[in-house]
């Protein structure tokens, strides 16, 4: 391995934010903060994206890798051991100029901060601690901090961490045990879903004592543990849980001048979608299963692109599955905001989202039984699953009704997005235009509004002829041979 | 019909809905126009005089008998960049008086949904404005951000830096309307109009940020994913008429 440390920095930061950017998530919602006096920045809920790059994705963190060394052999993923590529680290200092820089010049809404593994996990997360700590303690950093935990990080120093950070994740990287083993032979299911635990139990039990009274938890560490370590040893981390062995997850923190919360983004993960067979239905229950049992606030998909040329990874020759990761997305809002569950949108025999309707109007068309549904009276959750309809439409229907009844032009106003909503709504009684609740019917009318999209997801940069044929759906032409089969009967 | 004429500035339009409710001549038969449209016939036209105490009793009798967000959205409303929003104020108010605080619920009232289009635009562009601002270091380390909004944001985006960049001196310069907000680090915020020659040539100063630029672009190129390249995606997301002002895209 080429380790280069006489770098300068624009080099470092170009080969580390590379080696970070196949890492999805750059969010920095989930935390509202108001700015300091003698601190630089604050956070919205909402969070806020910067800029969008080449590829369309956003960028709201400086997302880095603090080094790109690392000691597993992941077949997916570019940093691993046996790849031939420049490696280097940045310093503390390095990260927290660049940081409070950016910020400064409004480029970036806060730092994501994951690393390839430098000699062990609580060596590199015990670097990651120093440098988070400097940014807030010293600089005086106020604003996002998402930070990856590696697997087989110790206890303590996650805790330590995520009273520093405002999000954590731990990658899931795929969605089953064995594909897991099979491309990444360093991670174990176990190792990666045990500090996902951790930290939701220490949100939990800080949600509890928050509700207790806000001044009870005011309690400080003890004192040796809010001491800096001298240097950067890998000791740091180990030492720590040695002396504290049976002591609760929950402890906070309390910082010279204010209080910190413990992880106040929550947590959220990603799954590399199309590197190992898993069907669409088995990615969702997992991150059914992530929502209900480990509270995490995202799952984010991350359409496989293939960096090394490994025979245990799948060939895709028309590059990275992004009209699935594009359904997986639709189906987790479904699954997060609409009140659906993953059995209602896939099952084990229909284990793949429809490539030509969106996830909604492929259940909507399902079950009509239950459309059409009338605008006027039906409840929130009614409403919720109508194609068309979002939440915050929704909400506008149930205060526009009391004081109206609502017509199609009023559902127009509200932000609905009647091109959908139109086959499954009536307003008084009465549908949009003269139209057949019938399957079929729908179904055509729905593809051939939503074709032209779902083509651009997978062609996005393509030019090519029009045809008559494919784009207008013309089926083919009658041949003598399908007379003859007519008149005879005879196929 | 009576015409009031009266300016662009939020205040303009608080004492051009006074004199026109004030007036007397009943509201089918006053209308509020921003001076420069054309004249009709038939009609006579009345100059709307600034007055403070006048926006004083508007402003008052929103928030007391209404309530502070149905202010808030007025006042939003008269930011905007709509060349009718005084009369669509207008017209909104007259009918909240009557439906009471829950006003915004009538998205269906034509009245209540020209207002709301004006703050929903205004509001999508003011989470473009303070996504893509971006300023750059003068001398003594102060701050320079450049916009150029269709609506008059510069008050609202320089609360949301003044939250943020509490502890540093800068100014956001909306470069269509030519002023600015010039921020005092620790301290507060003012809005300078600077047509001025003096503030021109203070503007137009060479910025020495090279180094910072540099690493941000270097940063941007290579956070894309090349396999995944979507140039259609990233405008939509980021639209054209922004970059002039971003170091990324210069």
């Amino acid at each position: 391995m080429l380790i280069q440390e006489e770098l300068d920095i624009q080099e470092k930061l170009r080969i580390l934010s590379d080696a970070a950017k196949y890492d999805v998530s750059c969010s920095s919602s989930g935390v509202a903060r108001k700015g300091k006096k003698g601190t630089i920045g604050n956070t919205l809920a909402a969070g806020i994206c910067h800029s969008f790059a080449a590829d369309g994705r956003c960028i709201s963190l400086l997302k880095i890798l603090f080094t790109n060394q690392c000691i597993y052999d992941c077949c997916y993923c570019i940093n691993r051991r046996s790849n031939d590529v420049v490696r280097t680290a940045f310093t503390p200092d390095e990260v927290c100029t660049l940081t409070i820089e950016f910020y400064r010049r409004n480029y970036i809404e806060g730092l994501f901060l994951s690393s390839g593994i430098l000699h062990s996990p609580d060596y590199t997360m015990g670097l990651i601690y120093q440098t988070l700590r400097r940014l807030r303690e010293q600089y005086h950093f106020n604003g996002y901090i998402h930070v990856k935990i590696i697997p087989g990080t110790d206890k303590g120093l996650i805790e330590q961490i995520g009273f520093l950070a405002d999000r954590m994740s731990v990658n899931l990287e795929l969605p089953t045990a064995e594909g897991l083993r099979k491309l990444a032979p360093g991670k174990t299911r176990e190792k990666i879903l045990m500090p996902m635990r951790q930290v939701q139990r220490g949100i939990a039990a800080q949600n509890l004592k928050a509700l207790d009274g806000p001044a009870r938890y005011e309690k400080a560490l003890p004192e040796d543990r809010r001491r800096t370590p001298s240097s950067l040893r890998h000791e740091i981390g180990m030492a720590d849980s040695a002396a504290h062995p049976g002591r609760n997850v929950w402890t906070a923190l309390q910082s010279s001048s204010h209080q910190r919360f413990f992880v106040p983004a929550g947590q959220s993960t990603q799954m590399i979608v199309g590197a190992t067979p898993e069907s669409d239905y088995h990615m969702i229950r997992v991150a059914e299963a992530l929502y209900q049992n480990y509270d995490l606030k995202r799952v984010f998909y991350s359409a496989f692109v293939r960096v090394n040329d490994d025979s245990l990874l799948p060939v895709l020759p028309g590059g990275p599955p992004l009209l699935r990761e594009h359904r997986l997305y639709q189906a987790d809002w479904l699954l997060r905001f609409y009140g659906f569950q993953a059995q209602e949108l896939l099952s084990e025999e229909r284990p793949n989202f429809n490539v030509l309707l969106d996830p909604k109007c492929d259940w909507a068309l399902r079950h009509l039984e239950r459309f059409p549904v009338e605008v006027n009276r039906a409840d929130y959750q009614t409403l919720l699953r109508v194609p068309g309809l979002g939440v915050k439409s929704a909400r506008r229907i149930l205060a526009a009704r009391k004081s109206a009844v609502l017509d199609f032009g009023d559902l127009k106003k509200l932000g609905v997005v009647l091109k959908r909503a139109m086959y499954f709504l009536t307003c008084s009684g009465k549908m949009m235009y003269p139209i057949p609740i019938e399957e079929n019917f729908i179904t055509r009318q729905l593809v051939s509004t939503e074709q032209r999209k779902t083509w651009d997801i997978e062609n996005h940069n393509s030019y090519r002829q029009l045809s008559l044929f494919d784009d207008y759906q013309v089926a083919a032409p009658v041949e003598q041979e399908d007379q003859l089969s007519a008149m005879t009967g005879v196929l | 019909m009576t015409v009031f004429v009266c300016g662009e500035e939020a205040e303009d339009i608080w004492c051009g809905i006074y004199d026109a409710w004030m007036s007397g001549l009943g509201h089918a038969n006053v209308r509020l126009e921003p001076a420069g449209c054309d004249r009709e016939l038939f009609c006579q036209y009345q100059e709307v005089k600034r007055e403070e105490t006048k926006a004083e009793k508007v402003i008052d009798s929103i928030r007391r008998k209404l309530s502070e967000d149905i202010y808030e959205v007025a006042y939003r409303a008269a930011l905007s960049h709509d060349v009718y929003r005084a009369d669509k104020i207008y017209r909104f108010l007259i009918y909240a008086f009557v439906v009471g605080v829950k006003v915004m619920d009538h998205l269906h009232n034509p009245a209540v949904y020209e207002v709301f289009k004006l703050t929903r635009n205004l509001s999508r562009e003011y989470t473009h404005i303070i996504e893509f601002t971006r300023f750059s270091q003068m001398e003594e380390g102060v701050l320079l951000g450049r916009i150029a909004p269709e609506n008059d944001l510069t008050p609202l985006v320089a609360g949301h830096f003044a939250d943020r960049l509490s502890g540093e001196n800068w100014i956001l310069y909306d470069c269509r309307r030519k002023k600015a907000a010039v921020h005092q680090a620790n301290k507060g915020w003012v809005i300078v109009y600077m047509d001025s020659a003096e503030w021109q040539a203070r503007l137009n100063k060479k910025t020495d940020e090279e180094t910072y630029e540099g690493l941000w672009k270097t940063f941007h190129q290579a956070i894309a994913i090349m396999q995944r390249r979507n140039v259609r995606c990233q405008q939509n997301m980021l639209p054209l008429r922004f970059r002039p002002y971003m170091t990324e895209f210069q």
